[in-house]
C-alpha cells in the first residue's frame, strides 16, 4: 500500500480507539481499558513513524500527499481536503503519538479510581486529544486545521477539569476554554476572509491565489486573525494568561501533553500558515512578520522567565517555563530561515521530553506528599534519590546542557537568531538560565534540603494545603511507571541531541518546510520537491560554550537562591507583572483584544 | 486589574480590531457578484455523484474529513460532559418525585412526540435529497424523546432512556463513520472515498456513501444529545450536593465544598487579587446554581 494512504490513519485510528473505549469501557477492567488505549495510541505512533520514515527518506522524491476521499484537484483547483506528510508535520504527529503512549503508560497507576461506569473515558479523551493534535500537524487545509484545532481544544478543556471534586480544575478549565474559544473565533473569521478572497481553503491553493495580486487590508486582517488564534494556543504574550491557570490544576499526565506538545503546535501553526499562505509576494512582507513575532517572542520569553523564577507552586513554575520557552520558539520561527525552523524543531523535540519528564516527577511528589509547594516540600523528598536525580537532570537539560536535544535546539536556534539580531543569543542564554535555575533551585530544596528553609514572605498567599494526590491516597512505594516514564523521556531527549542522524533529518525537514514553492508544487502538481542542500544542524563550539554558560549561570542562580532565600524571592519591582495574572477571565479577554490590536500595529508595514 | 483598567485595555484592543475588520470588509468581493469559484466546482462534483443536496455532498463527500472532525468534537464534548458532570463521592442521588402535569400539556406532548420522532428520522434519511441530514435530524430525534419529560415526569423519561444504550449508540455512530472511511480503503480507494454506486439522482438510495455517513452522524448526534441532556438533568433533578439535605450525615462532607472556596479564582494563583468581588466569580457558584433543585418546579403547573 502507498505510504500516503497511511496519513488518514494517523487521525482515524485513535478516533476508532476512543469510540471503542467509550462504548465498552464500562465493562472492561481498568487494566484492559488502559491496554486498549495504549494499543491504539501505539498503532497510531507506528503509522506516523512509517509516514515519517518515507517522508524523511533522503534523496529526491516527493513527500506523501493524500487527498481524502480521492478528491485530487483537476487543473490546480479542487474541492477536497489534502493531508501532507512533509517531514516536519509527520515528525510532529509522531512526537505527539509517542508522548501520548508515554502519558498513557504513566497514568497506568496514576488515577485512583476512574469515573464510575466510565472506566474508559480518560484514555478515550486522551485518544481524541491525540487525534486532534495529529490531524492539526498533518493537514494541508486551513479549515480542516481549524476543525482539529477545536477538537484538541475540546478534549483538552475536559481533561483539564478532570478532577471535578475540587473547584480549581474547573476554574482553570473554564479560563482555558473561554480564552481558547475566542482565539478560535478569530481564526475562523480570518479563514472566512481568505475564503471570500480566494474561494479556496487549502493552504497551498490559498497561497497561490493570493500571490496573483498584491497584499491589501484584507490580507493583513486575515493574517492577524488567523495568527491570533494560533498564538493563543501557543500562549504568546499577551495571550498567555490561560496557560499557567490551566497547567497548574490539570492532572499531571494531561500537563505532560499540554506543555510538551499542544502549546508547541500553536507555534507550528503560525509557521506553517505563514510559509504556505503568506510568504509569497501577495502575502505579508518578511520583515513585518519577523518584527511582529520577534517582539511577541522576546516579550513572552522574558515575562515567562521572570514569572517562572518567582513561583513556588511547582506546576505553575513549569507552566511559566513553558511560556518562556514558547517565546524562544517564536523567535526561532520569526527569523524566517531554514536554520531557524530546524533549530526550533529540534528545540521542541528536546523540550517535549524534558518538560514532560519534569511534570512526571512533580506528579510523583504530588502523590507522595499531597503538595507541590516548594517551601512546604523543603527537604522532605530526601528519600527519593532517583526521582531527585531525574528532576535535576531535567533542570540541567532545560538550561540547554549539551548534548541534550534541548541543548542542540537552543544552540542551533540561537545561532540562526544571532544572524537577525546580535543580542538574541544573549536572550536565549538568559532565559534558559533563569528557567532552568528555577527548576534546579526547587530540586535542591526539595530533594536535598539544601540551604536555609525559605520563609514565607509577608503578604504572600499560600499555595499549600489544597492539593489532593491524584492517586487517591498518598503513595507509599513509587510504582515503576512513574519513574520509568520520565527516565525514558529524558533518555529520548538526550538521544535527539546526541545522534547526528536525527539532527540531519530535522535539518532536511526545516529546509523542505521553508520551501514555499516546493510545498505548493508537491501538493497541487504532484511534483517532487527538490531536496535543498544545506549543511545539517550540528554541535558547534559556540553553541556548546553557550550551552555550558547558561547551565553554569543556572547552577549559580540556584545556589544563590537556596543560600539567600529572602533576597532572591519575589522582587517588589515585578509586583505589577505578577498582578496581571489575576485569574479573572475578563482580564484575559481584554488582553486578547489588546493583543490583536498590537499584532495589527506590528504587521501593518507588511502590506505596503 | 481594576474594572476601569480592564475596560480601557479592552476598548483599545476592540478599537484596533474594529478598524482592522472594517478595512478588511472593503476588500471583500462585491455583494451579489456571480463569482463563486468553490460553489461552481462543488455543485458540479455533487451532481457527478448524484447527490441532489449539494450541502450534504460537501459535508459527507467532498469534505467528509472535516465532518469526521466535527462529529468528533461533539463526541468529545459529550464525553467531557459525562466526565465533568459525574456524581462525585460526596454527592448523593435521590429519587425524583412524580410530578403533576396539566392534562392538556400531557395530551399535546404525547401527540407531538411520535410526530417529532418521525420528522427527525425523516430528516436524517433524506439528507442526501433535501435540506437536513444527520446533524439536524439527530437533534430533532433527541428532542422528541424529551417531550416525554414534558408530558409526564423524569421517571417516565428514564424508563425510555436507558443511558447505557445511548452511550453505546453515540460511540457506535462515531465508529461507524470511521469504519465507513476504512471500508473505502479496503476497497482500494482513498479514506472516506465515495465507493458505493451513486444511484439515481434525487432518490432515497442516491449519493453512494452520503446516506450511510448521514445515518452514522444521525445516530451519534441523537444519542449524544440524549446523553448530554441526561447529564444536565441528572444534576438538576437527581444529584444532591453535600449539605443540601440535613440528613446527609457526615459533617466533614458538608464542610468541604464549593461555596467555601470563595471568590473567583485559584487561590493558588498566588497573586494578590485586587479585584476579588464575589459577584464576578465564574466557577463554583455558577455550577452550584445549575444544580438547583427548584428550577424543575418552575416548569410545572
Amino acid at each position: 500500500m502507498d505510504t500516503a494512504r497511511l496519513l488518514p490513519l494517523v487521525v482515524a485510528a485513535p478516533l476508532l480507539g476512543a469510540a471503542v473505549l467509550a462504548a465498552t469501557g464500562r465493562w472492561l477492567p481498568r487494566l484492559a481499558s488502559d491496554l486498549l488505549g495504549c494499543a491504539f495510541a501505539a498503532a497510531t505512533a507506528a503509522s506516523a513513524l512509517l509516514v515519517l520514515f518515507r517522508a524523511g527518506h533522503p534523496g529526491p522524491g516527493a513527500y506523501p500527499v493524500e487527498w481524502v476521499g480521492g478528491w485530487r484537484p483537476v487543473g490546480g483547483s479542487g474541492v477536497g481536503i489534502v493531508l501532507v506528510g512533509d517531514p516536519l508535520g509527520a515528525g510532529l504527529a509522531a512526537l505527539v503519538s509517542l508522548l501520548v503512549v508515554a502519558v498513557l503508560l504513566y497514568s497506568w497507576r496514576y488515577f485512583d479510581e476512574p469515573p464510575r461506569h466510565h472506566t474508559g473515558s480518560f484514555p478515550a479523551l486522551i485518544l481524541v486529544f491525540q487525534a486532534g493534535m495529529c490531524g492539526f500537524a498533518i493537514t494541508g487545509d486551513l479549515f480542516n486545521a481549524f476543525v482539529f484545532f477545536e477538537l484538541m481544544g475540546v478534549a483538552a478543556y475536559a481533561l483539564t477539569g478532570f478532577r471535578v471534586e475540587e473547584p480549581k480544575p474547573l476554574q482553570g478549565a473554564l479560563a482555558f476554554g473561554v480564552v481558547n474559544s475566542l482565539g478560535a473565533y478569530a481564526t475562523l473569521l480570518g479563514i472566512t476572509l481568505l475564503y471570500a478572497r480566494t474561494g479556496e481553503l487549502g493552504l497551498a491553493q490559498i497561497g497561490r491565489k493570493l500571490d496573483t495580486a498584491g497584499p491589501d487590508g484584507l490580507v493583513l486582517a486575515a493574517f492577524v486573525l488567523v495568527t491570533t488564534g494560533l498564538l493563543v494556543k501557543a500562549a504568546a504574550v499577551p495571550f498567555h494568561f490561560w496557560l499557567p491557570d490551566a497547567h497548574a490544576v490539570a492532572p499531571t499526565p494531561v500537563c505532560m501533553l499540554l506543555s510538551g506538545v499542544m502549546v508547541e503546535l500553536g507555534v507550528y501553526g503560525v509557521a506553517r500558515v505563514y510559509w504556505t499562505v503568506f510568504a509569497g509576494p501577495g502575502g505579508l512582507a518578511h520583515p513585518a512578520f519577523t518584527r511582529a513575532l520577534l517582539v511577541l517572542g522576546v516579550l513572552t520569553a522574558l515575562l515567562g522567565a521572570a514569572m517562572c523564577w518567582q513561583q513556588r507552586h511547582l506546576k505553575r513554575l513549569l507552566a511559566f517555563s513553558t511560556v518562556s520557552h514558547t517565546g524562544l520558539f517564536l523567535i526561532g520561527v520569526a527569523v524566517l530561515t531554514p536554520e531557524g525552523v530546524s533549530g526550533t524543531a529540534l528545540y521542541v523535540l528536546g523540550h517535549a521530553g524534558v518538560k514532560a519528564a519534569l511534570f512526571a516527577c512533580t506528579g510523583v511528589l504530588l502523590d507522595r506528599y499531597a503538595t507541590v509547594d516548594e517551601h512546604e516540600l523543603f527537604g522532605r523528598a530526601r528519600g527519593l534519590p532517583v526521582v531527585g536525580a531525574l528532576f535535576a537532570v531535567g533542570g540541567l537539560a532545560l538550561c540547554g546542557l549539551p548534548p541534550f536535544g534541548s541543548g542542540l535546539g537552543k544552540a542551533v536556534t540561537e545561532e540562526a537568531a544571532g544572524h537577525t539580531a546580535g543580542w538574541l543569543p544573549a536572550l536565549y542564554v538568559l532565559v534558559s538560565a533563569v528557567t532552568g535555575g528555577a527548576v534546579l533551585r526547587a530540586g535542591l530544596r526539595i530533594f536535598a534540603g539544601a540551604g536555609r528553609r525559605p520563609r514565607d514572605q509577608e503578604g504572600e498567599p499560600e499555595t499549600t494545603g489544597e492539593e489532593v494526590p491524584e492517586t487517591g491516597q498518598r503513595l507509599g512505594r513509587i510504582p515503576a511507571p512513574l519513574v520509568a516514564v520520565p527516565a525514558a523521556l529524558l533518555t529520548a531527549s538526550l538521544a535527539i541531541g546526541a545522534i547526528p542522524a536525527v539532527a540531519s533529518a530535522v535539518g532536511r525537514a526545516g529546509a523542505l518546510f521553508t520551501d514555499t514553492g516546493g510545498y505548493r508544487r508537491t501538493v497541487l502538481d504532484g511534483r517532487a520537491a527538490a531536496t535543498p542542500a544545506l549543511p545539517p544542524p550540528h554541535w558547534q563550539t559556540t553553541g556548546v560554550l553557550l550551552g555550558l554558560l547558561s547551565t553554569g549561570l543556572a547552577i549559580a542562580l540556584a545556589a544563590l537562591a537556596v543560600r539567600h532565600p529572602a533576597r532572591t524571592g519575589r522582587p517588589a519591582l515585578l509586583a505589577p507583572v505578577r498582578r496581571l495574572q489575576s485569574g479573572h477571565i475578563g482580564d484575559y479577554v481584554a488582553w486578547l483584544a489588546a493583543g490583536t490590536a498590537l499584532l495589527t500595529v506590528l504587521t501593518v508595514p507588511g502590506i505596503r | 486589574m481594576s474594572f476601569r483598567f480592564r475596560l480601557w485595555v479592552f476598548l483599545v484592543g476592540a478599537a484596533g480590531f474594529a478598524v482592522l475588520f472594517a478595512v478588511a470588509c472593503f476588500g471583500l468581493p462585491a455583494f451579489g457578484s456571480g463569482h463563486h469559484p468553490y460553489g461552481v466546482r462543488a455543485v458540479r462534483a455533487s451532481l457527478n455523484h448524484h447527490t441532489a443536496n449539494v450541502i450534504a455532498s460537501v459535508n459527507f463527500d467532498l469534505r467528509a474529513f472535516d465532518t469526521l472532525g466535527e462529529e468528533t468534537i461533539l463526541f468529545a464534548a459529550v464525553l467531557g460532559a459525562v466526565v465533568l458532570l459525574r456524581q462525585t463521592q460526596d454527592e448523593r442521588r435521590k429519587t425524583p418525585e412524580p410530578a403533576v402535569v396539566h392534562p392538556r400539556v400531557r395530551r399535546f406532548a404525547l401527540l407531538t412526540l411520535p410526530l417529532a420522532l418521525l420528522v427527525g428520522l425523516y430528516v436524517i434519511a433524506h439528507g442526501q435529497i433535501s435540506p437536513g441530514g444527520g446533524f439536524q435530524g439527530g437533534v430533532v430525534t433527541a428532542t422528541a424523546l424529551h417531550l416525554l419529560y414534558v408530558a409526564s415526569d423524569y421517571r417516565a423519561l428514564e424508563r425510555v432512556r436507558p443511558l447505557t444504550v445511548y452511550e453505546i449508540g453515540e460511540a457506535a455512530g462515531e465508529a461507524a463513520y470511521v469504519v465507513t472511511g476504512f471500508a473505502a480503503v479496503l476497497a482500494g480507494s482513498a479514506f472516506l472515498a465515495n465507493v458505493l454506486p451513486f444511484g439515481t439522482l434525487a432518490t432515497l438510495s442516491s449519493g453512494g456513501t452520503v446516506p450511510l455517513l448521514n445515518a452514522a452522524i444521525g445516530l451519534e448526534v441523537a444519542s449524544g444529545v440524549v446523553v448530554l441532556l441526561a447529564r444536565f438533568l441528572d444534576q438538576a433533578v437527581e444529584i444532591e450536593e453535600p449539605g443540601e439535605d440535613e440528613e446527609s450525615g457526615d459533617p466533614r462532607e458538608i464542610e468541604k465544598p464549593r461555596e467555601s472556596q470563595g471568590p473567583g479564582k485559584p487561590r493558588e494563583s498566588e497573586e494578590p487579587r485586587g479585584c476579588g468581588r464575589p459577584k464576578e466569580s465564574e466557577g463554583p457558584e455558577a455550577s452550584g446554581a445549575s444544580r438547583d433543585d427548584d428550577n424543575r418546579d418552575d416548569k410545572r403547573e
